[in-house]
């Protein structure tokens, strides 16, 4: 018992000293929150990021004043998201959370987030206007963007040399590709089609320029079924059909068991599949390249997934949560952390600190290939003007509902966009919001 | 009083309270309007969350879903169970005790877990099984109902078979050893004689059955990620479920939980005094 008083106090003077040095250093570091009774603040932050467990270990080494206790949860779509909600319901939220850019409107709406507006301020220019606009709804900012996503293309190196096939640069180069994969390999096949995965959808709907929502006045837009999103779902559709590209669950056993046998040449993903596949295959390190998304004529992509922090209702800390905050996302240090577990392979949303995670990703599995140099040429060409709606999470579940069908014949792409668009107008309806349509 | 004392403490803690805030939340909607980021605001509905949950279609066919279930399951079950009880309680059967401990052993495995073993078992590219068949897809949309049954049989048979077995053993030996005099044979004595005299006990299993599978809800959630064929409102305990914590409506979730419970209350009441009857 002394002993831990005794350590509590010391931790406690050196939480002084650290406000003096940082009152000391200019006025332009914001004032960390007051310890209370010596003690260090306590924020608790739930998360499932790559690397997550590093960064924080980082924080906490770094920092006297506050200390972060982080919670590993399931990721958002496979159970963290209830938890929250749940969580938030019971009055146990923790202060900080990992929300996804389409869930964000979802949770504001619950009512589930801080306005943190003038906290994050001073951030703000940091970021490109097209992401940070994910993130500000109604005019009030929510949370705080941690990475982008813009879509790549991996694919067997050796493979497509081996049999003379190039790395397609349109989605028309991809479908004859993918007839060459096939030809070269009767059980091969270019990439995946996840009938569990809409975001999939969403992002390559938005590359072809799609524009799931919008805003009109206080009435909310919906067009699920746009010319853009039935041009992308007519494509895949026909490689479905065509038997061009396997239909399987993502991220599934079954699914990484068809890379390992080779019998897998491609993957449509986006930056941070680059952690992952290197994680999942370390036995094909030096076989496989990336390369930008293939286009409709002009390099674009859209987003797929990247994580944004925001702070929930209840919180009591909420001002030691935003500076957690704040280094989570913009601090060099925690993107050395989080690139050096070797796992993740994020991009930060703030472009100066690109050349941190470069540095701390070892590339060796891409043959040294400079990854990042491939992501900032992509995130550059991220097309404006995407909204999330404010019903992401039943929107998502409809779509995997109907897409399940798809492979069976029993339903096609196309047919798929008119029942989840009349099912979210329906659902925005039922809420009470604001509706605008044709 | 004393000692009913604790019962009722605890049956007002994990029953009483949890269904009275239940009803409580069913009574209750969110409403937001405009884009919604005002945040939203808890209305009375009365009973709206229940009406808008009867004309839900997603909520009804999971009913269906339910009854093709039992029409499938039950037979099999009962069948099994009782087949398997009279085989141990016969004469033929060697080493009782083995068997009756392997066949309960799958009962000791949480529904989580025997979904995932199926799960395995079931997905193409892993499953050495379905390799064997020559591709057969267990997770279709028309296949992925027997293989839900499957899995349900294979964790429960053991169980009914305990219970059957020991009502078999209950049989006093007076009455098998009356019409093995009257000439019956054995197969004559299990049908005429121990299946009539275990009654009770069949029809306990078949109520418990038929609530259980009203309240189907583990296997087909594991199956839900890998299975074509299984949609998130797929019983109507995924729905309740789903409008928790998908949509984030407690109102509507309420409902449908209170509904479904009171349809099961019901059921037993018909079950019961059916066999009551008999």
């Amino acid at each position: 018992m002394e002993r831990k008083r005794a350590a509590a106090g010391i931790s406690g003077m050196l939480a002084g000293i650290t406000l003096l040095a940082a009152c000391g250093g200019g006025g332009s570091e914001p004032t960390a929150p007051a310890a209370e009774g010596g003690k260090p603040a306590e924020v608790t932050f739930w998360g499932w990021a790559k690397g997550t467990q590093e960064v924080v270990d980082a924080f906490n080494k770094s920092h006297k004043d506050i200390q972060i206790r982080f919670e590993e949860i399931p990721s958002g779509n496979a159970g963290g998201y209830a938890k929250f909600s749940n969580a938030v319901k019971a009055g146990n939220a923790p202060d900080v959370m990992s929300i996804e850019y389409p869930q964000l409107p979802d949770f504001v709406n619950q009512g589930a987030l801080q306005d943190i507006t003038a906290d994050v301020a001073d951030v703000k220019g940091k970021y490109p206007a097209s992401v940070f606009s994910l993130v500000e709804l109604g005019g009030r900012t929510w949370s705080v963007p941690m990475d982008a996503a813009p879509q790549v293309f991996f694919y067997r190196k050796d493979l497509f040399e081996k049999n003379k096939i190039e790395v397609p640069k349109t989605w028309d180069d991809f479908k004859a590709a993918a007839e060459k994969v096939k030809k070269a390999s009767d059980k091969a096949r270019i990439a995946t089609f996840f009938p569990d995965d809409p975001s999939v959808i969403a992002a390559l709907a938005w590359q072809a320029g799609g524009k799931w929502f919008g805003t009109e006045g206080d009435a909310w837009k919906v067009a699920i079924n746009d010319e853009a999103t039935r041009k992308v779902a007519d494509y895949w559709q026909g490689l479905v059909k065509d038997d061009l590209v396997k239909v399987q669950p993502s991220f599934s056993q079954e699914w990484n068991a068809a890379f390992e046998d080779d019998t897998l040449w491609g993957y449509v993903g986006a930056n941070w599949g680059a952690g992952v596949m290197k994680g999942n295959h370390a036995g094909q390190s030096g076989k496989w390249a990336i390369a930008p998304i293939p286009n409709w004529g002009t390099p674009a992509s859209g987003m797929l997934g990247g994580t944004t922090f925001g702070v929930a209702k209840n919180s009591k800390n909420a001002k030691a949560a935003v500076e957690v905050i704040k280094w989570l996302t913009g601090s060099p240090e925690a993107w050395t952390a989080r690139l050096s577990s070797g796992t993740s392979s994020g991009f930060p949303a703030i472009a100066d600190l690109v050349p941190v995670a470069a540095k701390s990703f070892d590339a060796s599995f891409y043959g040294g290939q400079d990854i990042y140099a491939l992501f900032t040429e992509s995130y550059g060409t991220i097309q404006p003007g995407w909204t999330w709606g404010p019903s992401m999470v039943q929107t998502l579940t409809a779509f995997k509902d109907a897409l399940g069908k798809v492979s069976t014949g029993g339903t096609t792409l196309p047919e798929v966009l008119e029942t989840v668009q009349t099912a979210t107008v329906n659902e925005i309806k039922g809420r009470g919001l604001n509706v605008a349509q044709p | 009083m004393l000692f009913v004392g604790p019962f009722f403490a605890l049956f007002a803690a994990v029953i009483v309270a949890p269904l009275a805030y239940a009803v409580y939340l069913s009574l209750f909607s969110e409403k937001s309007s405009g884009l919604g980021f005002g945040g939203a605001e808890t209305v009375f509905v009365g009973l709206g969350n229940y009406l808008d949950t009867l004309a839900d279609r997603a909520f009804t066919d999971g009913f269906l879903i339910i009854l093709g279930y039992c029409l499938f399951y039950i037979p099999l079950m009962i069948g099994g169970a009782l087949g398997l009880a009279l085989l141990l309680d016969s004469g033929l059967a060697r080493a009782k005790k083995f068997f009756q401990l392997a066949l309960f052993m799958p009962h000791i495995v949480p529904g989580v877990i025997a979904g995932l073993i199926w799960l395995y078992l079931y997905l193409p590219g892993i499953s050495p099984i379905v390799d064997l068949l020559g591709g057969v897809n267990f997770l279709g949309g028309d296949q992925v109902l027997g293989s839900v049954v499957n899995i349900a049989l294979w964790e429960w048979v053991g169980y009914n078979m305990i219970i059957y077995f020991a009502a078999l053993q209950a049989i006093p030996a007076e009455v098998l050893e009356a019409a093995r005099m009257d000439g019956a044979g054995a197969i004559r004595t299990a049908l005429s004689v121990k299946v009539p005299l275990i009654r009770g006990a069949v029809i306990t299993t078949v109520l418990f059955t038929i609530i259980g599978s009203l309240q189907l809800f583990t296997e087909p959630m594991v199956l839900d990620n890998v299975s074509d064929g299984i949609v998130s409102t797929w019983t109507p305990n995924m729905y309740a479920y789903n409008e928790a914590f998908g949509n984030n409506d407690y109102g509507q979730a309420g409902a449908a939980s209170i509904i479904l419970a009171l349809l099961a209350a019901v059921l037993s009441y018909v079950v019961t005094r059916w066999g009551n009857r008999r």
